[in-house]
């Protein structure tokens, strides 16, 4: 079955693999994308992460930070995942990039007034911290892999211990645990600001443009959060029932992020609520129009199944069963996920679907100057094969890593495998 | 009786014709007064055409625009703030300044920089069209140089909103920005792709921005945004703007703004002037003659 699974995720891998080669070659003309819906589904797909990776920080701090000790099995998973859901984020909008070669750029030229040039450093220092996090987290069980693996294995951990290899007696052991201890809750501390800079940021990114009437709003960025957090409760929900076997599973834990993941979902609902319903409230139709063809027009289950349904109701109704087993809740993860990715296509696509000004639509016909999109067969292949080449290497490290496994029960890493193949 | 009468007549006949001559005298003596202005009067009645006032011009606003245009260029560039205006009334919507635009800048399809909104006015039998052509606004406070991560569009200390080609990430976040769809993207297509070979005339050289630039592979300009410019490179060169010469309606007009006694400077004071979308605060340099 790892075997299977391994083979599967690989071969979309691959495909992933040719799509990004195809794309750098080929250029942005293989999307569907036109000049008056500039931003697509690949940048629906790098808010998503980027969300998904905020959210899963900020849950990893109630650990680290919080010292709620309750969520600690989450807490290497959840940080695992918030590094390689940024990995996928920045990946998106690498390939997004219409000449990807010069992503240097934006580190070497500077502008202070642009918000997308502020997100480039917090993505970085994030993601800094986020590594030294995980490098304090799991120094001490990869050392001890370093000494147990052979050959190429052992090289590959070796270099990332970076170094760092376990005292040989258990006074000194102590006192880097304490040191790791205390690191944690330094860089969990400045990883908040931080966390909250890169997703609210993200979402700032949208709200300062007055040329779009539906993201010019205050609401956006902490929209952006709150989503940011829903998806990352999902995450962990969905993570922690599928990977740690059924026998093992905590039914508090379970329970306690489901509660957290309906407090999520009802601040956000209450956000979209306000933010919407004060745009449609008024007749003046550059954001009311907006919402209502969102709402009501061609693509009107995006927001009414997706949004509503999948990212609030179906989950809230799963989570409220009393007896719910635990694949129930990581259904109710999933459909949240689903909904959080129908939430970040509204928050983008729709906003482009009006013309500016009147008449700007029919001035001058071309392909390329639509008011419309419907993403096609390539971007769909493309997203499915970047997003599978990080499950597979989200996979490869849950698989070598001792993740899931704490310090009281500990679990062998056949079984933890095991659990990564039903993603 | 009668002899009662006669010097009574006698007396009256006198005060009358007393009277008479006062009166006369009265006369006379204002016609002696009137009789300059009279003939003022008749002086003026054989007219004559008076020369025009010199700052009256009778060439081509085209030729005057040239002139005016060489005569900015002397100045340090900090001191030029090109404008263009636009007279609706004037405009037939022929195309024919997309059109040289296009030829000009070689604009691959899918890329245009300066579209013609036609709209419909009113309900028949009261109907109307209104010719809007929508060039790149060149904003005071450009909302698209303000949003790019790494200042790769800018303005330029002469009002004109540039893009560095070789800079250009491609992120498209600019186009998001602009509020009026003044902005496309180089997908890198051809008008003759797919026949059976991509014609020379699409891969001959640019000069957007003074560069020379061949659209050929993944270079620039395809995968970065592109704009009017206001011809750049044809200024630099002392030549109006494409779209002002191929307007065959002289509805385009396009000048210094600092220059008082210019043409641009003195059509914006009038009342038929608006600006677009003037609300947002982005203070376009393209003006409107309604």
């Amino acid at each position: 079955m790892k075997r299977l699974y391994f083979f599967i995720i690989g071969a979309f891998s691959l495909v992933g693999l040719w799509a990004i080669y195809y794309r750098l070659t080929e250029g942005l003309k293989m999307t569907a994308l036109t000049s008056n819906v500039s931003w697509g589904l690949w940048v629906v797909f790098y808010i998503f992460f980027i969300g998904l990776s905020a959210g899963s920080f900020l849950l990893s701090t109630m650990v680290y930070v919080f010292n709620m000790k309750q969520y600690e099995k989450i807490g290497k998973v959840a940080l695992l995942s918030a590094f390689f859901s940024l990995v996928a984020g920045l990946m998106f909008i690498f390939i997004d990039l219409g000449h990807p070669e010069r992503f240097w750029h934006a580190l070497v030229y500077r502008q202070p007034t642009s918000i997308l040039s502020w997100e480039i450093h917090f993505y970085l220092i994030y993601m800094l911290i986020i590594v030294a996090e995980l490098w304090f987290l799991l120094r001490e069980d990869i050392s001890r892999l370093v000494i147990k693996a052979k050959g190429f294995k052992k090289f590959v951990f070796k270099l990332v211990s970076i170094g760092y290899s376990i005292p040989d007696n258990s006074e000194k052991l102590e006192r880097d645990r304490k040191q790791t201890h205390k690191w944690m809750k330094i860089l969990g501390i400045i990883g908040i600001p931080t966390a909250i800079g890169v997703h609210a940021g993200t979402g700032s990114l949208f709200g300062v443009i007055v040329a779009k009437h539906m993201w010019n709003s205050g609401l956006t960025p902490i929209l952006f959060l709150v989503s940011a957090l829903v998806s990352g409760a999902a995450l962990m929900l969905l993570l922690y029932a599928l990977l740690v076997p059924k026998e093992k599973q905590d039914n508090t834990m379970l329970k306690s992020l489901g509660g957290l993941l309906i407090l999520f979902i009802a601040v956000d609902l209450l956000i979209v609520a306000a933010k919407y319903l004060v745009g449609l409230y008024n007749y003046v139709p550059d954001e009311r129009q907006v919402l209502l063809n969102m709402m009501f027009g061609e693509r009107w289950y995006i927001f009414w199944v997706g949004q509503i349904m999948l990212g609030a109701i179906i989950p809230i109704l799963l989570l409220s069963i009393k007896k719910g087993s635990s694949t129930l809740k990581a259904l109710a993860g999933l459909s949240t996920i689903l909904g959080i990715f129908c939430v970040r296509w509204n928050l983008v696509v729709p906003a482009y679907l009006e013309s500016p000004m009147p008449g700007l639509e029919t001035a001058f016909v071309h392909d390329r100057l639509l008011f419309e999109y419907t993403p096609n067969l390539f971007e769909w292949i493309t997203s499915l094969g970047l997003i599978s080449i990080v499950i597979l290497l989200f996979s490869l490290a849950l698989n070598s890593l001792p993740i899931m496994e704490t310090k009281e029960g500990k679990e062998d890493n056949g079984e933890t495998a095991d659990g990564v193949q039903a993603i | 009786m009668g002899s009662n009468k006669e010097p009574n007549q006698g007396r009256k006949e006198f005060i009358k014709k007393g009277l008479l001559a006062g009166g006369g005298l009265l006369v006379a003596s204002e016609l002696i007064k009137w009789k300059p202005m009279i003939e003022a009067v008749k002086a003026t009645q054989h007219t004559e055409v008076l020369p025009l006032v010199e700052t009256v011009s009778t060439e081509d606003v085209v030729i005057r625009m040239q002139k005016e245009l060489h005569e900015a260029l002397k100045k340090p560039v900090e001191e030029i703030h090109w404008i263009m205006v636009i007279d609706q009334k004037k405009c037939v919507a022929c195309d024919a300044c997309t059109v040289g635009c296009s030829a000009e800048n070689g604009l691959p399809p899918g890329v245009v920089y300066r579209p013609v909104i036609k709209e419909e006015i009113g309900t028949y039998p009261n109907v109307s069209r209104r010719f809007t052509p929508r060039p790149c606004m060149h904003c005071e406070n450009p909302p698209c140089t303000q949003v790019c991560p790494i200042g790769a569009t800018y303005k330029r200390p002469d009002g004109i909103v540039s893009i560095d080609y070789d800079k250009c990430l491609g992120c498209r976040y600019c186009l998001s920005a602009c509020p009026y769809g003044a902005r496309s993207f180089d997908w890198g297509e051809y008008h003759t792709e797919n026949t059976p070979e991509v014609m020379p005339y699409e891969l001959e050289p640019t000069f957007e921005y003074g560069d020379e630039k061949v659209r050929k592979g993944n270079k620039s300009p395809i995968g970065n945004a592109r704009k009017c410019h206001f011809c750049i490179h044809r200024l630099q060169n002392g030549m109006l703007p494409t779209c002002v010469t191929t307007c065959i309606g002289r509805a385009t007009y396009f000048g210094d703004l600092n220059n008082p006694n210019g043409l641009v400077a003195s059509l914006i004071g009038s009342p038929r002037v608006k600006r677009l979308k003037e609300k947002l605060g982005t203070k376009p340099s393209v003006y409107y003659l309604t």
